[in-house]
């Protein structure tokens, strides 16, 4: 068991070198200063929903409507100062809508105790409708004066590294610490290693699995807000893309097992990493976009082949329905 | 041809190198009605599971009709005329009673009219009144069986084993189930049948074996045995067993009555159960499988789900309570240690001291909201010396401990919250030798020590060992209550069983 994990994450970690090692040799302006500030850039939003993603899946659950909440919380803001709030106003209500869904969500998998997978599938759906009917104007809310200075959590730049790779690596360092120096974090890592086993020790189990869905969408906030404010508006249609995949993507291939209570934050660094070298190589090599998700494609599948024989689900895990 | 349909010679079965039978000889007489009884763990079902061929011998030899045998799966058996039928049904619910006699058997073009005509007359001709189109999930207990007894006589089953085969039937069902077996014998088919009930056994069986610690003890024709004889056969064991040997010489006097249950109702296995438990003794539960026991203490520590409305008071020093899950129970100081420490015991990816230490956190969250690594280190090596956990260092993960190491993480992790009622079910099950002897140990300094402590245990010389009060649960509910000094394994066995 021991052995398989360590090797999974080394395997994915020997790829990545070997990646980045044949695309600096190969390919011309791969191993530059921009370039790699750029390929960090470029995956640091995916690598901040990874977190998103890490929680939940190390407590043994799957979050389908991260990128609704990427999308729709931050989408509010965005419109809300367009409509003549103020920034702080907006913020206010951006955050409590990302605690509600959360709060929702974790409602209906620990106490309804639907699956996790269905559950997220759709509530996503119901807060990206919620906001494509009723709370935005135009699929691609635009930035507008009242945000001025706001665009620095995407545009900025501190000491010569991009504002959005700063706020990546203090998310790992945040939601590191939680995982691993906090009680709760202790608990998430129980629940996802046995979760009747927590159950019966005294830990508060349903609690615990609510507050990894609105710590998620907390997440899945921020992300958006970084994202927003690196391209000057919320194109809210990024709903319908296959970016959750890419988030499962990541969290997969950096060795955090499907079947709970494994991994960290390292997994999602490596997974970020792997997946930004990937992106960046075939850019600059000018694949196309389709053929661009064929390789990802197979990648994935590659990932939870990997992952279902280095991390064997057990009959519980299968029975509950959880992915 | 020798009239022995079915015979078994020096069978033995190892698991992990663990005897569950050994050296066992058995013969089935052609057309005979022949009982297996025991205790739990007797071996009862893993010597017809070898029969029918869901387990595979060890070493041995398995003969059917005289010729040498091993089958390896339950369609090999089927094959040779051996069919089985279990306590959980494994028939598919959602499937009509045609398509469950003819599953496996269909047709490449399964026409559902034929099968139900051809079902009907099979059945009439059984002389089972159940009709072929009812969906099988909407069936009572008797006539799923009945299902299933004329699934086995459809495919030429010649030996037809059942595993407890009365066990959820009611009287009136048993009464027919019995003129059924009558009935099927007649048309020459053998009969095994495992019971826990021994006049079942008396009335029914032509020939009765008994077997006790995976040995056979006696097998003899029933006109030769009375309820006493197969008590004695089945718990005579050796009482200078160098294990239980000793028999309780003092007897804690029973303290605080901490614990009251009183009319507790969870349907289908706790029946209108009310006990007592008393601070500073040890209040051994002693039933078969299926008597409530788990159960009924499962519901006190919350950690069994029930609705808000039924099922009787739980009394906590003075205090009613009904704990909805596990947590307040455990910071009320009850803690459960689990009979499958895999399911819902220990964290297996995680080192001892850690799996120690969330016990410690979910009792005592406090102010705690960093972990201690210094706390954690302490607590782990405390209870790993406390309790002599073996392993390579308080690294080791858990899942890579023998048995009777993980048994004690699990005790220790319960431990740590400084429980004051503690209750151990089937404590020793599938633990080393030498463990039992520590865990035993244990269970006693925890009674000196003034905690109200509850053994729930299958095993009766464990129960002797270890009670200095004895509760003997049947049926959801218990039935009796012996001192230390009143109890005999036969007395105890006598009440379990109806």
């Amino acid at each position: 068991m021991k052995l398989g994990r360590v090797s999974q994450q080394g395997i994915v970690f020997a790829i990545f070198l070997a990646m980045f090692a044949g695309f600096a040799f190969f390919l011309h302006g791969f191993a530059t200063t921009a370039n790699m500030l750029a390929l960090l850039q470029n995956v640091a939003v995916l690598g901040i929903l990874g977190l998103g993603m890490a929680i939940v899946v190390i407590g043994r659950g799957v979050d389908l409507s991260l990128i609704a909440t990427l999308a729709v919380p931050p989408g509010l803001v965005l419109q809300m100062v367009q409509d003549g709030s103020s920034l702080s106003l907006a913020l206010t209500a951006a955050l409590l809508l990302s605690i509600a869904f959360g709060l929702v969500n974790g409602w209906l998998i620990a106490y309804a105790e639907v699956p996790a997978l269905f559950t997220t599938l759709a509530t996503g759906l119901f807060l990206a409708g919620l906001g494509q009917a009723l709370l935005f104007k135009l699929d691609v809310v635009q930035w507008s004066a009242g945000l001025a200075g706001f665009e620095k959590l995407g545009q900025g730049v501190v000491l010569g590294i991009p504002m959005p790779i700063i706020v990546f690596a203090l998310a790992c360092v945040v939601i590191g610490l939680l995982l691993t120096r906090t009680r709760v974090g202790a608990y998430i890592y129980a629940i996802g290693d046995n979760p009747f086993g927590a159950r019966t020790t005294g830990i508060p189990v349903r609690p615990t699995i609510v507050l990894q869905y609105v710590l998620a969408a907390l997440i899945g906030c921020l992300a958006g807000l970084v994202m927003a404010a690196s391209v000057n508006s919320m194109p809210t249609r990024i709903y319908n893309s296959t970016w959750i995949y890419d988030v499962i993507l990541v969290v997969v291939l950096g060795g955090i097992g499907l079947s709970g209570g494994r991994g960290g934050v390292l997994n999602v660094v490596i997974g970020t990493l792997l997946i930004g070298t990937l992106l960046n190589g075939m850019t600059i090599m000018d694949i196309s976009y389709s053929a661009q998700n064929l390789i990802k494609g197979m990648v994935l599948l590659a990932a939870v082949i990997a992952d279902s024989f280095l991390n064997p689900r057990n009959e519980e895990t299968a029975q509950q329905g959880d992915i | 041809m020798t009239d022995n349909v079915l015979e078994l010679r020096k069978a033995t079965k190892l698991y992990a190198g663990v005897p569950a039978i050994e050296d066992v000889d058995f013969a089935l007489r052609r057309g005979e009605i022949h009982a297996i009884v025991g205790e739990n763990g007797a071996g009862k079902s893993t010597l017809t599971k070898v029969m029918a061929g869901v387990v595979n011998l060890t070493s041995g030899h398995m003969a059917v009709d005289g010729a040498e045998v091993a089958p390896r799966t339950p369609l090999e058996s089927r094959h040779l005329g051996i069919a089985m039928v279990f306590q959980e049904n494994s028939l598919v619910p959602t499937m009509t009673v045609a398509q469950n006699l003819f599953l496996g058997q269909e047709a490449f073009y399964n026409r559902l009219r034929g099968i139900y005509i051809a079902a009907q007359q099979f059945l009439q001709s059984l002389n089972f009144d159940v009709s072929p189109t009812m969906v099988v999930g909407q069936l009572g207990a008797a006539k799923k069986q009945m299902v299933e007894i004329a699934r086995a006589v459809l495919h030429k089953a010649k030996v037809i084993i059942f595993d407890e085969p009365t066990a959820t039937l009611t009287p009136e069902e048993k009464k027919y189930f019995f003129d059924l077996v009558r009935d099927l014998k007649a048309r020459g088919v053998s009969i095994i049948f495992i019971s826990h009930a021994l006049e079942e056994a008396l009335l029914l069986a032509d020939r009765i074996t008994v077997l006790r610690d995976g040995e056979h003890v006696v097998t003899d024709d029933t006109v030769n045995f009375d309820r006493a004889r197969i008590v004695q056969a089945m718990v005579g064991r050796d009482l200078s067993n160098t294990l239980y040997g000793k028999r309780k010489t003092t007897m804690r006097p029973a303290g605080e009555r901490v614990l009251t249950v009183q009319n507790l109702k969870m349907a289908p296995m706790v029946k209108n159960n009310s006990l007592s438990i008393f601070a500073g003794q040890v209040t051994g539960v002693f039933g078969l499988v299926g008597a409530g026991r788990t159960e009924t203490f499962k519901i006190v520590a919350g950690v069994l789900k029930r609705d808000f409305f039924h099922g009787g008071e739980i009394v906590l020093r003075g205090q009613p309570v009904r704990y909805l899950v596990p947590a307040p129970a455990v910071k009320a100081g009850i803690a459960y240690i689990t009979e499958d420490r895999k399911v819902e015991g220990f964290f297996e990816t995680m080192s001892i001291a850690r799996n120690i230490y969330l016990g410690l956190l979910a009792k005592f969250p406090g102010g705690r909201f960093l972990l201690s690594k210094r706390e954690a280190d302490h607590a782990g090596a405390d209870w790993i010396s406390k309790l002599n956990v073996k392993s390579i260092g308080g690294k080791a993960k858990v899942v890579e401990l023998s048995g009777g190491n993980q048994q004690k993480v699990v005790i220790a992790k319960s431990l740590v919250q400084e429980p004051d009622i503690i209750i151990f079910d089937e404590p020793t099950r599938g633990v080393d030798v030498g463990a039992i002897v520590e865990i035993h140990e244990l269970i006693n300094r925890l009674a000196d020590e003034g905690k109200a402590v509850v053994v729930i245990s299958s095993y009766l010389p464990e129960i002797m060992a270890l009670s200095d009060r004895v509760l003997v649960s049947r049926m959801g509910k218990v039935v009796e209550e012996y001192s230390a000094f009143e109890a005999t394994e036969e007395k105890l066995m006598y009440a379990a069983i109806h």
